[in-house]
């Protein structure tokens, strides 16, 4: 730590804290924020209207609840890949351009604060958030599958984890657009997007063309929802047709080892990228 | 270079945004205790300058220390010297007075109970103690800016830099923030204040700094720097409507120089030398036969000189 002596008579005394204590007090207050704009709010509120939904139609409609707790869990953990979308569309798509756009970075970036500290402390706090939001889903998940069906889904705790990694995964490409895009809107959109449908047509295109899209992050985030089945599906290959013509359909399904590691990679590549266009960007205007 | 004595020292900062040179080998040193009016007209560089200083641009040449710091090589310990309130900061909506001031005095390590004392004496100073509960996003800017400068004096820094502080506000805030302007004079802050109020700037600066086109054109004390220009511009209103006669036998007149026709019967013109020579130009448009209704200073000593080396200086 550095203690910064003044030439002031000052009454108080101010010891520079180290970066990693300026990390927790940005995490601090970048939960408040969070707390009091009512997007962690609304997340659960989101949250709590799927579960809701999972829970109750399939009685409404006459069907029953799977005896085993593994397929119970499954209906669940298919739907989360939708909510990390709107987590890191909430918590990561403007968290770093806002500071610019909104003018706040003229109160915050003349502070002694390194811009790494900034982005390290808002990204935990982006983490929490969205953990917060994860244990809620899973916690209730898991929960109606043990007292619905007596036993608990061991492959949906694997579930959480790997959900947990795919949340990160996105909130880091979320920082990324948020670091490198000029305008909260377009970042916000474009975070939601790139996870709602770019990500899915290069899947679909590059599934047709027979490629293994396992590099693409929505396709490794499957793995979510895959995981609960047992046994854990494997690729496949339909061909229509007759006579001459025939259409070779390929389904793939992503591996779990491969898939962690593209998640950590796309953490590693989007956190090291979002650091230098920040790092690099200025409060010109 | 004796950063004892000079809290702030620019050395040859240039900035280039595009192949435009913002800030041009620009050299200061700001005095220990003085208020400075960095003083320029709009896209001058005063405040790509104060940016470089604070950290929010980087230079592309040249060196900036704030109490012997290269604010480029090591920015959080330049930045640990130096409170500021640059443009018009935003401040988080949701976050009230005291939570900003407490995630800033955080960052800064103030300690919890100095950060509760010097929160309240803060809020005091900025006359803002009846709203430190309400959340800042309903504040009007005049509030905000006063805010603005609790959180640059909170932690006692020995040197303020503040960017136009009173940009934008009403005159109600102007004044507000003025006042407060005074009161921290009489702290042991030194002060780096930009501005394009030449008003402002006399009436709080002690010392004054003018830019324009990135370049600095003079600086020193307020006293000095008004002392030396002789000059004082008058505006003189008469009865006779003004014509290009009139004007050919009043430039004739002693000490007289720039004049120029401001209304039908209204006329401006630079007069060197004092009082006495003020008394004599009267004198000398009465025997002209000029009937004066009005004889008056046209603008400040500082405004004269700020006018004319900017005229200068195109």
């Amino acid at each position: 730590m550095t203690e910064i002596v003044t030439k002031n008579k000052k009454k108080i005394v101010t010891t520079l804290p180290s970066d990693i204590d300026q990390v927790g007090v940005v995490v601090k207050y970048d939960i408040l924020k969070y707390l009091r704009s009512r997007r962690l709010l609304g997340m659960i509120a989101i949250e709590a209207l799927v579960l809701l939904l999972i829970t109750a139609l399939p009685p409404l409609l006459g069907h029953q609840y799977s005896s085993n707790a593994d397929s119970f869990v499954n209906t669940y953990a298919s739907f989360v890949t939708i909510l990390v979308v709107i987590g890191a569309t909430l918590f990561a798509g403007d968290a770093i351009v806002s500071e610019f756009q909104s003018h706040t970075g003229f109160l915050l970036f003349p502070n002694p604060v390194k811009r790494w500290v900034l982005l390290a402390g808002k990204f935990i706090a982006s983490m929490g958030a969205m953990f917060l939001v994860l244990f809620i889903y899973y916690g209730v998940a898991l929960g109606l599958g043990l007292a619905i069906t007596g036993s608990f889904s061991t492959l949906g705790a694997e579930s959480l984890l790997l959900a947990m990694l795919y949340a990160v995964a996105a909130l880091a490409v979320g920082y990324l657009v948020s670091s490198a895009m000029k305008g909260a809107t377009g970042s916000l959109i474009l975070t939601f997007a790139l996870f709602l449908f770019i990500f899915s047509i290069v899947t679909q295109v590059l599934s047709v063309a027979s490629v293994d899209p396992w590099f693409i992050l929505t396709f490794a985030g499957g793995t979510i929802g895959y995981i609960t089945q047992v046994p854990y599906p494997v690729n496949s290959s339909n061909t229509f047709g007759n006579g001459g013509q025939t259409i070779t359909m390929n389904t793939f399904i992503p591996d779990v080892g491969v898939s962690i590691a593209v998640m950590v990679g796309y953490i590693i590549v989007a956190l090291v990228l979002s650091y230098f266009f920040f790092k690099r960007r200025e409060m010109a205007a | 270079m004796t950063f004892m004595n000079d809290p702030i020292v620019i050395e040859n900062l240039t900035k280039n945004f595009n192949g435009f040179r913002a800030v041009d080998s620009l050299n200061l040193k700001v005095k220990r205790k003085s208020f400075v009016g960095f003083l320029g007209p709009n896209g001058s560089g005063k405040t790509t300058t104060i940016k470089i200083l604070t950290s929010l641009l980087s230079a592309t040449d040249g060196r900036a220390y704030l109490e012997g710091v290269d604010v480029a090589q090591d920015p959080k310990k330049a930045l640990a010297q130096i409170g500021a309130v640059v443009e018009t900061p935003e401040f988080y909506p949701y976050l009230t007075p005291v939570e900003t001031l407490a995630y800033l005095g955080e960052l800064r390590g103030i300690s919890n109970k100095d950060l509760k004392q010097r929160t309240k004496e803060v809020l005091e100073t900025v006359h803002m103690t009846e709203w430190v509960d309400k959340r800042i996003g309903k504040f009007s800017k005049g509030m905000k800016q006063r805010i603005a400068i609790a959180q640059a004096i909170l932690h006692e820094p020995s040197i303020l830099i503040l960017d136009e502080p009173t940009s934008g506000l009403d005159p109600r805030g102007m004044f507000e923030v003025r006042e407060i302007l005074m009161e921290l004079k009489k702290q042991d802050y030194t002060v780096f204040m930009s501005s394009h109020l030449l008003n402002e700037v006399q009436e709080v600066c002690d010392e004054v700094a003018l830019i324009n086109k990135g370049q600095l054109l003079r600086n020193g004390p307020v006293s000095e720097l008004t002392g030396a220009d002789k000059r004082r511009r008058l505006e003189i209103k008469t009865i006779q409507p003004m014509s290009e006669e009139w004007l050919g036998r009043i430039s004739n007149l002693h000490d007289v120089s720039e004049l120029e026709i401001a209304g039908p019967n209204i006329f401006v013109l630079s007069l060197a030398g004092g009082d006495e020579a003020q008394a004599n130009l009267l004198r000398e448009l009465y025997g002209l036969n000029l009937e004066v209704i009005s004889f008056k200073e046209s603008g400040m000593a500082l405004e004269n000189l700020y006018m004319s080396l900017i005229k200068e200086s195109r």
